[in-house]
């Protein structure tokens, strides 16, 4: 654990001094700050608030959000949720998955897109949906994908 | 500037009615998760930049969203002394046209949805005035005729992100009557007269939920809010807390009074960082004015909210699972008794209602017990926010009394299926629900009618289903939601499930026997009685319903094989 | 003290007892998994445990193990319905746990030899196709012996138990509560050379204590250094580091010593 990490990980501790909440938030910010939540981070969080490392780990794997694997630039999480699936949102992580050459869960090979999928978003009104990093786009359709993706720098073969 | 009394709530009310319809020339931008992924903020900026150049004094603003989904962006104008109007689909090269017009003292006529000459706040009433009078009125259009607002009363119509605004359609008012006119006991009394049962789907009465935290033997007590929607297909409270996070605040401070809690945790989906954003900047504000913190309204009462993120884990929505989420294990859930009313959050009695619960309560406080109860039905009084989506075509979130039918909802404000499409089921309370078939949809909305039919109420996810979509498919997605939701703790459940969608993609596979049928339906009913929360226990719902209603498309599927 | 009645028998227990403390008490029989008497909390995964509970004119069926008593209960163990779900529910565990004998003749006690459903059998997981993940193993390490070496990992279907990220795990003491406790004997662990190596535990290993006198590994020794350091009892410098069978030899030699005099 080298001391900047070491220093971020303090940092995020020390803005939870209540135990309400406390584990969720710093594993939750960390991996904002971090893209993913490392071994050696875990370690370190399991000593500073003394919760067994096997907690942590139980932790990390049973919430959906949280990734142990470093994630790609770009994040693409296609929507399952009830309203988007009834409108195609299996075909439209099947064309994804056909376009970036992963599959879901999985990062392409140059670290630029990270495919996931979602239970829903709530934003059904427009769906389906599918969110790159922080940004919701609505009305999303297979043919509509590759000129999407050129905007997050993907090149098409 | 902390307030203290009724008076200093009524100078800010007043000075903020200047920004809702004042001397200026208003435009708010429906700026939700809703609006902003159809270019809402775009719209915004087209706004800004318009007004920029025009050097003129008019307000550009961002509201929530008043829930016609369909017509997103939305966008609301104010001329003064003049009704307010409702404007859909604005794109950004609309705006200098808009603004040109509204200069003008008008507004382009192709862009208006209906128009508002007077909003009820409950609290509260808005005059905007007359003018455009051949414009239909809001309670003239089909979306909003049949809808009665009292949990989005402000939605899509203040700025969320301004608690003066708030304050000025009688925001905080009824907190303000609960701590310096009334006893918790009173509070509690007047919850119990409004008949209102929890919205989180279950339906438990609140009053009476609270009493029993409230009576616990404790030094300590906490209430926690339910903002974990997890139902695919229900986005009403992401809404809720968008569109008008004040509320929910208020309740809450209502609710810890009532109960005799410090503190409120409202734990929040990860996957709605707008609502979590606009309900910090509320917290924030509500304890600069002193309405959250020490000593509010120079009473003795000391009251704070804390917020806490889901980590993506359906099953948190479970109480007992929330309270070990919170407390910063895996959301596993625990068995009761005891319950979290005896022993919750940290061992104290501890009382978890729904957002939309929470939002109904300064309203219920403010108009009173009886005011409440007499709307909807006996039983089920209130109203109920449901989100309207699928394959229907006016998609929106939709506030009816309880009892409305379902036909009414469907057809009457959703005008029905797409493309000429017939409507062949509507999927009620997500997961945990069932699909209702078109022949059954005149059946009241309300907790008991729907548990009749194999649903329940469930948050108020409402999917219209259209005669394509496949019944047996739907219950495969139901279930695999279900089985990956699974917290995988107790066996029928994780074993349960993972065998039902086995069986379910056998028979889509067409290698379906009849024998798979029944023991689809034995499975269920095993699932149903022994597993150990709510999400188990209801999970066999979609399958059941499906066998039931739509028996022949298995049956169809099945006869293939042979 | 309050009355209830079990399969019809009046039995008096305390206000607030489990259902199946009672019962286990009383002889009287109702399969269970997950509890074990050594926890005060329940923990309820297993659901095999489930009765009927007829109470104030309505019935319903619901696990023993968190059932509390109350005044004039009336439970009955084994109804056709709770037998139907028990039944079932063996069946589900037949098909997850394939290669468990208990769960085998659990099963047969109940005339089921095999199971309707899919069987699965997780060949990378060390305890796939006899784990029934009820959680015995895990709170024994944390709750009892205090080491939380191992969790769950994952949700849903997907459980499993293991350590974290799979790799040996210093926290284990190589006690072996967890394969004690076990109801599937799902878990194992072998003492070879000087070291304990818990098979299922991503192969942590362990040191074992030697014996001084004769040199013969006798315990983990962080189990050692753990009673060492809670127990209030000090042995003598003379059998401190001895093994239980030179442990014997000596006592036996001392209390023998008189008699010969």
């Amino acid at each position: 654990m080298d001391e900047g990490k070491a220093k971020i990980i303090d940092e995020i501790i020390s803005k939870y001094a209540s135990r309400t909440g406390r584990v969720l938030s710093v594993l939750e910010e960390l991996q904002e700050k971090e893209g993913y939540l490392s071994k050696e981070s875990l370690k370190y969080i399991s000593t500073r608030l003394n919760v067994p490392l096997s907690d942590l780990y139980s932790v990390a794997t049973f919430y959906s959000f949280f990734n142990l694997k470093r994630a790609g630039k770009n994040i693409i999480t296609i929507c399952m949720g009830t309203a988007c699936y009834v409108k195609g949102a299996p075909k439209l992580l099947e064309e994804l998955e056909k376009l970036l050459k992963v599959k879901e869960g999985e990062t392409t090979p140059d670290g630029s897109f990270t495919i996931r999928s979602a239970r829903c978003f709530g934003a059904c009104s427009m769906a389906p949906v599918i969110r790159v990093n922080d940004r919701t786009y609505g009305f999303m359709s297979p043919e509509r994908l590759p000129a999407f993706l050129k905007l997050y720098g993907w090149k098409q073969g | 500037m902390r307030v203290r009394s009724l008076d200093d709530l009524k100078a800010i009310a007043q000075r903020a009615l200047e920004k809702l319809c004042g001397r200026r020339i208003r435009i708010a931008v429906g700026l939700a998760t809703c609006g902003i992924a159809t270019g809402a903020e775009e719209v915004y900026s087209a706004f800004l930049k318009g007004i920029e150049s025009l050097k003129r004094d008019i307000l550009l603003t961002k509201v929530g969203c008043i829930g016609y989904c369909r017509e997103e962006p939305i966008v609301n104008v104010v001329i003064p002394g003049k009704a307010l109007l409702l404007l859909s689909r604005v794109r950004p090269e609309d705006a200098s046209e808009i603004l040109k017009n509204l200069i003008d003292g008008d507004v382009p006529r192709e862009k208006i949805v209906c128009r508002v000459k007077e909003w009820d706040h409950l609290l509260e009433k808005i005059h905007y005035g007359d003018g455009f009078t051949d414009v239909s009125l809001y309670e003239d259009t089909p979306f909003f005729k049949h809808q009665r607002k009292i949990v989005l009363r402000n939605a899509g119509i203040i700025n969320p992100e301004d608690i003066e605004e708030y304050i000025a359609v009688g925001g905080y008012r009824s907190l303000y009557k609960a701590l310096t006119e009334m006893t918790p006991e009173m509070v509690i009394e007047e919850v119990k007269r409004s008949g209102l049962r929890g919205r989180g789907g279950a339906g438990f009465p609140t009053g009476l939920k609270w009493e029993i935290t409230a009576k616990s033997e404790s030094d300590e007590r906490y209430i926690i809010c339910n903002a974990d929607e997890g139902d695919p297909g229900a986005y009403m409270n992401r809404n809720e807390m968008e569109s008008d996070p004040h509320s929910l605040i208020e309740g809450m401070i209502i609710g810890g009074y009532a109960i005799g809690a410090k503190e409120g945790i409202i734990y929040v989906r990860a996957e709605y960082p707008l609502a979590i954003s606009r309900l910090q900047i509320a917290i924030e504000q509500s304890r600069r004015y002193g309405l959250l913190g020490e000593n509010i309204f120079g009473t003795d009462f000391s009251f704070d909210i804390r917020i806490v993120k889901g980590a993506g884990a359906f099953v948190c929505g479970e109480e007992t699972a929330m309270i070990a989420s919170i407390e910063g294990e895996t959301g596993r859930p625990r068995p009761r008794p005891p319950f979290p009313a005896e022993k919750g959050l940290w061992g104290k009695p501890t009382n978890i209602n729904n957002v939309e619960t929470w939002c109904n309560i300064p309203v219920i406080v403010y108009k009173g017990g009886e005011w409440f109860s007499k709307i909807g039905t006996k039983n089920n009084t209130g109203t109920k926010v449901f989100s309207l989506v699928g394959e229907v075509q006016r998609v929106g979130l939709v506030e009816v009394p309880l009892g409305t039918s379902l036909k009414r909802i469907v057809y009457d404000i959703g005008n029905g299926c797409p493309d000429g499409l017939k409507v062949k089921a509507v999927q009620i309370g997500g997961p945990s629900g069932g699909c209702i078939p078109e022949g059954l949809l005149d059946i009241p909305v309300d907790y008991e009618s729907l548990k009749e039919v194999g649903s329940i109420m469930g948050s108020g996810g409402m999917v219209v289903m259209s005669e394509r979509t496949s019944m047996v498919e739907t219950a495969a997605f139901f279930v695999s939601f279900t089985s990956e939701e699974s917290c995988g703790k107790c066996a029928p459940c994780r074993e349960g499930l993972k065998q039902m969608l086995n069986i379910l993609n056998k028979i889509l596979m067409g290698k379906g026997s009849p024998s798979d049928l029944e023991l689809l339906k034995e499975l269920s009913e095993t699932i149903k009685t022994t597993s150990l929360c709510g999400l188990g226990q209801t999970a066999p719902n979609p399958v059941l319903t499906t066998i039931k209603y739509f028996k022949e498309e298995y049956e169809e599927l099945i006869k293939r094989y042979d | 003290m309050i009355s209830l009645r079990i399969d019809g028998r009046l039995i008096k227990a305390e206000e607030g007892e489990r259902v199946l403390q009672i019962a286990i008490r009383e002889g009287i029989d109702i399969p269970h998994l997950c509890y074990h008497e050594a926890f005060e909390e329940p923990y309820g995964s297993c659901r095999l445990c489930i009765v009927e509970l007829k109470e104030g004119g309505s019935s319903r069926i619901t696990t023993s193990c968190t059932l509390m008593a109350r005044e004039g209960m009336e439970i009955k163990t084994d109804t056709p319905e709770v037998i139907k779900h028990r039944k079932l529910l063996l069946e589900l565990y037949l098909a997850q746990a394939p290669l468990s004998n208990n769960i085998k003749k659990l099963a047969e006690r109940y005339g089921i030899k095999g199971t309707r459903f899919h069987k699965t059998l997780n060949l990378e997981d060390p305890l796939g196709g006899k784990c029934i993940l009820c959680g015995l193993c895990i709170r024994a390490c944390r709750e009892i012996i205090k080491a939380s070496a191992i969790g769950y990992i994952g949700r849903g279907e997907a459980t499993r138990i293991n350590t974290p990220f799979l790799e040996e795990n210093p926290d284990c003491i190589g006690c072996g509560s967890c394969a004690n406790i076990c109801p599937t004997e799902a878990i194992s662990f072998e003492d070879r050379d000087k070291r304990r190596i818990m098979r299922s535990w991503s192969n942590t290993q362990v040191n074992l204590k030697i014996c001084k006198l004769c040199g013969h590994p006798f315990t983990p020794e962080p189990l050692w250094l753990k009673v060492k350091e809670k127990s209030t009892y000090t042995p003598s410098e003379e059998i401190e580091e001895v093994c239980p069978n030179c442990r014997i030899k000596i006592v036996s030699k001392r209390l023998v010593k008189p008699y010969s005099l």
